[in-house]
This record gives structure tokens, C-alpha cells and sequence, in this order.
């Protein structure tokens, strides 16, 4: 452990940097939900400031972002409604997180006094129309728990690419929720409906057809059609209002609709349904990847289209999930495997490969996506990748993708990981930044002050938007989190990344989003101004004093001062 | 180990919650996705594997104090192993449940334990000091008639330990005759000695000294008398012989063989020394206690340090073995189900690594008996909605808390009522023609 991390303090001398809730204001809280989901007990608080990411943004690297001055678990629609209100009257921010995670959940300002609503409490699904088509949650249901329900109904939906721990209410009103089922289900921007949403002066809006006493099923209307404002492209993160049950589209399922997962903790394994292919494919070069991708937009196959297991990098890839696919192995067994010449030939095979999925609605249906994923393989010469084709990897990639339930493996090598880069377009376009972004990996980890796996630990989704067309890869830089000097290391990528981008004049990938967090309000105006769009922020800030005049939302919902124009 | 061992824990923690639930492929339901009893009585993160971590993290920072609700946030968990199963189905570098243990332990030396502690502790010392109410002798007088062996006077094939739960509970005591009845029916020459508590309480409650003074004691009669095989019914006290004994100052290099009673008559039945021949018709469900299930699988005791590979990718030298509950005790009990003529075996939705914890685990059964009720409350609801007539399972505590959350709902209408609770060798027993069905 390095010194940095150890800087000496006294609970004293942290609280004196953590504003604190007036004690009426407290009692209040109490009188709404009750003193047993209420609490301002430093170590509770701590347990909510403490984020993954934090470490990368936060002075001296801490681990802790901003301690929020209450923490308060609602239990209801009309308790959120009256803990904003609250926080209206008290000069209060209110910060609402789903699952938690990122370090754009908590509070961002040490300067405010934030309350933290964690929606736990919240966690019913309130119904699901088979016929229709969709399901209505609240905060704190997870992806995985909804599928698990309307599997057996013959439906599916988009688990985005965070995987099936995430809140379903998060992805769909607050943030992207795009994933490898995007492809085929839409992305959750797409796939919200009707929206129940505490603004930030605490009126209750029911977006879409919602509003007008119409049910769930449309977002747009009749009724309020409010998803552009309140949501965006990206979401508000947390930062106008709160969310508390909307209704997410349901896609077709045609696997098996009993879940009866097999194999041995880890490496958990799905048999595969006659109706359904999975493939691990290959592809020669960066030109025949971007060409399979278009081949398999334009043939309209799949169903779940992924570059999943290249997040442990290019060059150990391999070894790495037939290590995990053994449950008696540890990462000590790595380099063994990884110098086997089998595995060495495996690692070739693999550089330039991604996972297809393929779902049927009838066996005749299944076997003519097959040939013609055959025909498209021979036309721009990939071939299937046969050890991760046989069974057991089959079985395991199987239950990976469906549910999504290991991303945190994201986390496997050290602990900490940085997505950069993934800047989102059309295959031709994401191929122009491969290799940039692998050398740019490359030279950062030649210090051995983050992990050395290859500078092409690249994943992302088939398509980020659905029927295909646009897709993206996000580099997985891994660094230790208990280490200093790997975390400092892990900031200059992120810097570095951002140059880089600039030097092919392509736009800043996701690492820009994580580091804005750590910046002043000037810097990130700075940057919003130079945006290619600013005067969509200008028109954010009308939108803010519009809904939330006593600036109870953080700076996670974006927008310029009036008046602001980029500098030099 | 210290706390401040598990400080890299904490550091790496990524605030994922997969401590929270299952195993996410093995969900089935919405009902039954949850994985933790801690956070779901206590609510807030700090409850979870990963908020306990950093609820010691910040202390270990200087940044709060303890408070009693951090002494809640410790103490009221089960040590049940989920939070450790869940965590590792994507992480090599984190041991969950060695942390929370540890800063159970922690907070013991500082004194900050639950005042419901107290009196629990204070009775183990006073037992152990051979002033508690019950003797030595007194524990014994379970086994009246059994024509057990003095394992110091004679040789015998294997020592049995009943544990406190069957030594001294009345409504258990019939259980556990029949359990060594049926060793005894095997052929076995079955041994008992005049010993108190194994040291489980003391050692889940963090009382490390108490335990470990309860440990060499039983290890050295163990030696005195050259035991080889010592029998258990009670899957704390397995857990407490194969994960805590071999770590004790003094203890033998080679340990005694330790089986828990389900193991064992797994393997009579497989040699065929037991003849189970009576039909018992009935629809069972099995759950999983979590010291015989995902904590009970084979055990090696690890010291070593950190290393890097590849830069930055954390490893151990030597490699740290991986006890992940991939490999407990989860077949020999539904084998030895299997093999008795008319048990159909209903498998719940959360089962073997995943399984609900069954409340009384962790001391919370002594410490925090409406956590404990409400935690057993769920798994019996569970239990019922497989539609199975039975409730069975293989450990003292789970059975004990079972048939509470069952008579309670019995009472109140609940999901579980009229649910019959067993443990899996009294159906065994019936098979075998000795046992009678339980009133």
C-alpha cells in the first residue's frame, strides 16, 4: 500500500468536510419514511461515498467521493415526492441511485448537502403484459429478475451491457442501457415507455400514454411527451428527479423457457436449445470485421451479437476463460495455460473474434440463419472458432450472453477497471480507432503499472442500436485500485486516451465522461461549450430552471451558464 | 490476521452488489433472486459483504467511529457464505467471508459487540472453566442406552459429537439417537467422550480465544486417544473441526478423518451396510446448511503473499487455494435421499452454492432471535411453495429454526404451515426400519 493512501484523518476532521442535515430537516426525513430507513451514521454514509472510480477522480486518489450528508431508503412514489420537497425547503440535493454503482451515483461536490436515496425499498414488479408486450418495475428490480419472470412467457428483454445486477428504472430513464441484446431488443433509451417521474420540485409527472390514463404502452403519448427532456440520449444519471416505475418494452424469447442452468460455479452452463446457435467467430483482419458486421446487419440475423470474452485482452484471452472454465484453476494458473502451444495457437485464433448468437423462430428458420451465416463467414473468410463452439464453452457462452450474469469480470485481473474509448458509429468508422486505441494500451502498460493482457482488451456490443447499423468498442484497461501508482497510471490512460482520440480527430471516448466527475464546474462548462452540439446545453439549462428552479439535481444533468461560449 | 490484512479487499471492492443476491444464472425468480439475509433485514448497502468491507475500511481510515449501528452491521449477518460464493463468481482476489469474520473479531477486542452477546459468552467461559450448568456428563445424557464406547478405555471406529444443539434441546433428542442408532446398525463401533462445546459459538460470535481454548482441548483428547474418525451431526461443528482446529496452536499436522453423519451414512449406504428397504412415500425438499454446503467443502489453510503478474493482475505465491463453494457437501445428502424408496426429492429454487440460509447461523439464532425467525420465515416459505410435504436437512440449528418459522406460521396461517421439518437420517432411519415418524 502506498503512503498516499493513508493519509491521516479523524472522523472530526471528516465530517467538518462533509456538510451536514439540519436536525429538523433529519426528523423530517424520519416522519416521511421512518427512523429505520433513515441514517446519518458516518460509517453508513461512508459505505454510499465509497464508488468504484472515485480513486480515479477524487484528491489524493481517495477512494470515497463526496459523503452525503442523509441516506434514505423511500418506500413509495408519495415518500420520494415528499423527501424532494423536503429537500426544496432545506436547500437540500437530492441524488437518487438504483443498484449504485459508478462513481456518478453518490453525490459529486463535497460543497453540497446531499441526501442519498437508495431505492432498495422500491423493488416490486408491478406487472408484466404478456400480450403487450411489457413490463412495469420499480427502482430496485433487477434485469435478472425480470427475465427469470417472463422467460417462462416466451419473452426476453435488452439487459444492458452493465449486466443483469443493474436496475432496469436506471438504464431505461437515467442512463444508456444499450448491450449485446440491443442488436436484436433495442437499447433501453429506446425500449422505456411510460414513465412515473418526481421532478425536481417534487411534482409527479406520468410520461407518454401514462399520463393520459392510457396504461404503460407508449412513451410519446397520448399524454406528456417529456422522454427527450427528462432522459436524453445518455440520461440524467441521477440528476433531475427521481424515477420511480416505468415500463420497459419486452422482446420475443426462443430458447428453452424452462432456466435450468447446469455446470460448476463459476463457469455455469446453459444447454442450448435446438432453436438456438451460439458461436464464438473469427475474423483475418480489422476490414473483414467491419465487413461480417455489415453482413450480418444486412442479413438480419442473430439475436445476441457481442465482443464479450476479449475483455480479458487479446493476448490471454484464451487462456484465461478455459482457466475460468475450470473451477479448481485460479489466475496463478494463467501463464501455464497461456504457454501451452495449443493455447498459444488459440490466443491466434481468437485476436480478432466476437460472439453470435442466433435464435430461430422454427428449426427451418434456424438452419437458414446458419447457412447464411456460413455463406457470409466464407465470403469475408472468418470461420467459428471450434474449442469455444464445443459444448462446454458453447453451454458457457450460452449463459453469459443470455443473462449477462459474470460482467464483473470486468474486475477480474486487479480489482479496478477503466473503460476508454467506445466511441459509438458505423463498423468502418469504430475500425479507424482500433489501432490507436490498442497502441495507445500498449505504451501506457508498458510500465507494468497496469495490466499487460494485450492492447486489444476491446469489447462492445454488435450493434448499440437495434437492427444494427452502429457499434462500438471500449477498451478495458485494468489497473489495481490498492496500488498508487497503478491508480495514477490509470489517469494518465484516461488522459492519454482522450489525445489520442484527438490526434485521429475522432471525439473522446467514455474515459471523458469518467473524468469529467473529478472536474470544476468551469472545466466541464469549458468542455460542454466545445462540444459539437453546445446549444443543446443551453437548451438543457432552460429545461433545468424550468423543473428544478432550487438546483436540487446535481451537475449529472448537464448544462451551460447563459451566455457561455467556448473560449479559446 | 488482522483487520488491516483485509484492507486490499476493501480497496478492490467495486461496489458490484453481486453480495447481494444469488449467483445471477441461477435466478429464477423474482421471490427467491435475494442472497442476503444481512442487507435484507438491515437495508442499507453497509449490510452487504461489500459495505461491510468498507464500513471497516472507513474506520480502518480514521473517518467514523464505531457506533452502534456499525456494531449492528457487523454482527447481525449469519457468516452464511453467500456474500463469499456470490463475490467470486468473478473475483480471485477477495475472501468476503474472512474479512466479515474478521472484523467481528476485531470489534470483540475492542469490546463493541451486541449487548445480547454478553450472556453468551460469559455462559462459554463459564463452560469451559467447567462451571457452567450443564457438565460434561450432563451433555451426555442424550446418548442414555445407547451402549456408546469410552473411546479412552477401548478402540472404536468412530467418535461421534452430537454438538450443544443435540447434547442439550429436548425436541432434538430423539434425532440424534436415531442418528447413532443407525451408525451403531451399520456395524460401526461408535465412541463418545465427555466433552462440552466444540468452541462454534465462541468462534462465530469472535470470541477467537474462547474457541481456540475449546479446540485444544478437544484436540488433545482426540490425540490422547488416537482417534481416527470422528463423526459429527452438526455442520457448525464439522465446519469448526476442518476450517478453525487445523489453525490452532498445537494442532496435529494430520487431523483426525471428520465426517458429518450424512456423509457418512452416504458412504454405508454406498458399501451397502445399510439396507434400506421401507418405503417412505413423501415429496421432500433439501436445504443446504451453509457450514455442510458451500462452506463445507474440503478446506487448506493458506499463508503467502501478494505477487503481480502481467503488471498489475493480482496473484498469490504460493496460489492461494480457491474455496468458492464450488465443491461442498451438496450430493452426498441428496444421494443418501435418493436411495430411500418412495422420497421424492423437490429442489428448491435457491439450493446447493445458492441456498437461503436457514436464520440461526453466525449466533444470530442467540444473538438476534426476530432476525434469525424472519430470515428461517423466508426459507420456509420457499421450502413450501415447491409443494413439498417435507422440510429436510442435515444440521441441529436449521432444524431447530424450521420448525419455529413453521410452527409460526402454522399458528398465523403462513405460507410454511403443517410443513413437516426432518432431518435427512430420520427418513433413513425409517427406511431402514428403526425410526419412527416424528409426532
Amino acid at each position: 500500500m502506498s503512503p498516499s493512501y493513508a493519509k491521516p484523518t479523524t472522523p472530526a476532521e471528516t465530517a467538518a468536510h462533509s456538510p451536514q442535515i439540519p436536525d429538523d430537516a433529519y426528523q423530517a426525513l424520519e416522519d416521511i419514511v421512518g427512523a429505520e430507513n433513515v441514517s446519518r451514521d458516518a460509517a453508513v454514509l461512508d459505505t454510499y461515498a465509497f464508488q468504484w472510480l472515485a480513486e480515479l477522480v477524487r484528491p489524493d486518489q481517495s477512494h470515497y467521493m463526496a459523503r452525503p450528508a442523509a441516506v434514505v431508503l423511500p418506500g413509495s412514489t408519495e415518500e420520494v415526492q415528499a423527501i424532494v420537497r423536503l429537500a426544496n425547503k432545506y436547500g437540500l440535493k437530492v441524488k437518487p441511485h438504483g443498484t449504485g454503482w459508478y462513481h456518478w451515483s453518490g453525490p459529486i461536490k463535497d460543497s453540497d448537502a446531499t441526501l442519498q436515496l437508495d431505492m432498495r425499498r422500491m423493488n416490486a414488479i408491478v406487472e408484466i403484459d404478456e400480450q403487450n408486450m411489457y413490463a412495469v418495475v420499480e427502482p430496485y428490480v433487477i434485469a435478472a429478475q425480470l427475465q427469470a419472470e417472463i422467460l417462462p412467457l416466451g419473452l426476453n428483454l435488452n439487459i444492458p451491457g452493465v449486466g443483469c445486477s443493474s436496475s432496469i428504472v436506471a438504464s431505461a430513464c437515467a442512463y444508456h442501457g444499450a448491450g449485446p441484446d440491443t442488436y436484436y431488443m433495442g437499447g433501453n433509451a429506446e425500449n422505456v415507455l411510460g414513465m412515473e417521474w418526481v421532478t425536481p420540485e417534487g411534482e409527479i409527472v406520468r410520461t407518454g400514454s401514462l399520463g393520459s390514463g392510457d396504461g404503460w404502452f407508449c412513451s410519446e403519448g397520448p399524454g406528456p411527451s417529456v422522454r427527450g427532456i427528462c432522459r436524453g440520449t445518455l440520461g440524467s444519471r441521477g440528476g433531475l428527479g427521481v424515477y420511480t416505475r416505468c415500463a420497459v418494452k419486452l422482446a420475443p424469447h426462443f430458447g428453452q423457457t424452462e432456466w435450468n442452468v447446469e455446470g460448476t460455479l463459476p463457469a455455469y452452463r446453459l444447454p442450448i436449445h435446438e432453436n438456438l446457435r451460439v458461436y464464438t467467430l473469427a475474423v483475418p483482419d480489422w476490414d473483414a470485421w467491419a465487413e461480417i458486421y455489415y453482413r450480418i446487419y444486412d442479413n438480419e440475423i442473430g439475436y445476441i451479437f457481442h465482443r464479450q470474452f476479449n475483455l480479458a485482452g487479446a493476448d490471454l484471452a484464451a487462456a484465461f476463460w478455459l482457466m475460468y472454465n475450470d473451477a479448481s484453476k485460479t489466475l496463478s494458473d494463467v501463464p501455464e495455460l497461456a504457454a501451452d502451444p495449443e493455447i498459444i495457437a488459440l490466443t491466434e485464433e481468437l485476436r480478432i473474434s466476437f460472439q453470435l448468437i442466433l435464435a430461430g423462430r422454427s428449426n427451418d428458420d434456424i438452419e437458414l440463419q446458419d447457412k447464411i451465416l456460413d455463406a457470409i463467414l466464407e465470403e469475408v473468410g472468418g470461420h467459428k472458432v471450434e474449442r469455444f463452439c464445443e459444448r462446454d464453452m458453447a453451454e458457457f457462452t450460452n449463459v453469459y450472453l443470455q443473462r449477462l450474469g459474470h460482467k464483473h469480470i470486468n474486475f477480474v485481473w486487479a480489482g479496478g477497471y477503466i473503460g476508454s474509448w467506445m466511441q459509438f458509429g458505423t463498423p468502418d468508422w469504430v475500425k479507424g480507432y482500433i489501432p490507436t486505441a490498442a497502441a495507445g494500451l500498449e505504451r501506457d502498460a508498458a510500465g507494468g503499472k497496469l495490466v499487460q493482457c494485450g492492447g486489444d482488451a476491446m469489447m462492445g456490443s454488435g450493434s448499440g442500436i437495434p437492427l444494427g447499423g452502429a457499434t462500438g468498442l471500449e477498451q478495458f484497461v485494468s489497473y489495481d485500485p490498492d496500488d498508487y501508482d497503478s491508480t495514477v497510471a490509470g489517469i494518465k490512460h484516461m488522459e492519454d486516451a482522450v489525445g489520442d482520440a484527438a490526434a485521429i480527430s475522432y471525439p473522446p471516448g467514455k474515459e471523458f465522461l469518467y473524468l469529467q466527475i473529478g472536474w470544476t464546474d468551469e472545466q466541464i462548462w469549458d468542455a460542454l461549450a466545445h462540444a459539437k452540439q453546445p446549444q443543446a446545453f443551453h437548451y438543457q439549462r432552460k429545461i433545468k430552471e424550468a423543473f428544478d428552479p432550487n438546483n436540487v439535481g446535481d451537475r449529472m444533468y448537464p448544462t451551460l451558464p447563459e451566455g457561455y461560449t467556448a473560449g479559446e | 490476521m488482522a483487520l488491516t490484512d483485509y484492507r486490499a479487499d476493501a480497496m478492490r471492492c467495486t461496489r458490484c452488489s453481486y453480495c447481494k443476491w444469488i449467483p445471477f444464472d441461477l435466478v429464477k425468480s423474482h421471490q427467491f433472486a435475494k442472497g442476503c439475509p444481512s442487507i435484507e433485514a438491515g437495508k442499507f448497502h453497509a449490510y452487504s459483504a461489500g459495505g461491510k468491507l468498507v464500513t471497516a475500511l472507513s474506520l480502518m481510515d480514521g473517518r467514523s467511529e464505531v457506533t452502534d449501528q456499525v456494531v449492528d452491521i457487523a454482527f447481525k449477518c449469519q457468516l452464511c457464505g453467500n456474500c463469499d460464493v456470490a463475490c467470486k463468481l468473478c473475483r480471485y482476489d477477495m475472501e468476503p467471508i474472512l474479512a466479515l469474520r474478521e472484523f467481528r473479531a476485531h470489534l470483540v477486542e475492542m469490546d463493541r459487540v451486541p449487548e445480547s452477546y454478553r450472556p453468551l459468552i460469559e455462559r462459554t467461559r463459564a463452560a469451559l472453566a467447567g462451571k457452567g450448568p450443564k457438565t460434561p456428563a450432563d451433555r451426555n445424557a442424550w446418548a442414555e442406552g445407547l451402549g456408546l464406547k469410552d473411546p479412552t478405555a477401548e478402540p472404536v471406529d468412530v467418535v461421534f459429537y452430537a454438538g450443544c444443539k443435540y447434547s442439550l434441546e429436548e425436541t432434538l433428542r430423539e434425532t440424534v439417537r436415531t442418528q447413532v442408532r443407525l451408525l451403531q446398525l451399520a456395524g460401526l463401533t461408535v465412541g463418545l467422550f465427555e466433552n462440552g462445546c466444540c468452541g462454534g459459538l465462541a468462534d462465530k460470535l469472535g470470541y477467537r480465544d474462547e474457541a481456540a481454548e475449546a479446540g485444544q482441548r478437544m484436540l488433545k483428547q482426540w490425540a490422547a486417544a488416537g482417534v481416527k474418525t470422528v463423526v459429527t451431526s452438526c455442520a457448525d461443528c464439522r465446519h469448526v473441526f476442518t476450517r478453525v482446529y487445523p489453525q490452532l496452536e498445537g494442532a496435529p499436522e494430520a487431523m483426525p478423518q471428520i465426517l458429518h453423519t450424512v456423509e457418512c451414512v452416504d458412504q454405508l449406504i454406498r458399501d451397502e451396510r445399510l439396507e434400506l428397504a421401507t418405503p417412505v412415500p413423501m415429496a421432500v425438499t433439501y436445504h443446504d446448511p451453509c457450514n455442510l454446503g458451500r462452506q463445507g467443502e474440503p478446506y487448506t489453510q493458506w499463508e503467502g503473499v501478494e505477487k503481480k503478474i502481467y503488471g498489475q493482475a493480482v496473484v498469490y505465491d504460493p496460489p492461494r487455494p480457491r474455496h468458492n463453494g464450488a465443491y461442498g457437501v451438496y450430493q452426498a445428502p441428496r444421494d443418501v435421499l435418493a436411495a430411500i424408496p418412495g422420497v421424492q426429492l423437490v429442489e428448491m429454487e435457491r439450493s446447493r452454492e445458492a441456498a437461503w440460509c436457514c436464520g440461526a447461523g453466525g449466533a444470530c439464532r442467540e444473538a438476534f432471535p426476530e432476525y434469525s425467525a424472519a430470515t428461517a420465515a423466508e426459507r420456509v416459505e420457499e421450502a413450501a411453495s415447491t409443494g413439498a410435504e417435507a422440510l429436510v436437512t442435515a444440521c441441529s440449528r436449521c432444524e431447530l429454526n424450521f420448525t419455529e418459522a413453521v410452527a409460526a406460521d402454522t399458528a398465523s396461517g403462513g405460507p410454511g404451515a403443517d410443513l413437516k421439518v426432518h432431518d435427512v437420517l430420520e427418513l433413513v432411519a425409517l427406511s431402514a426400519g428403526i425410526g419412527k415418524e416424528r409426532s
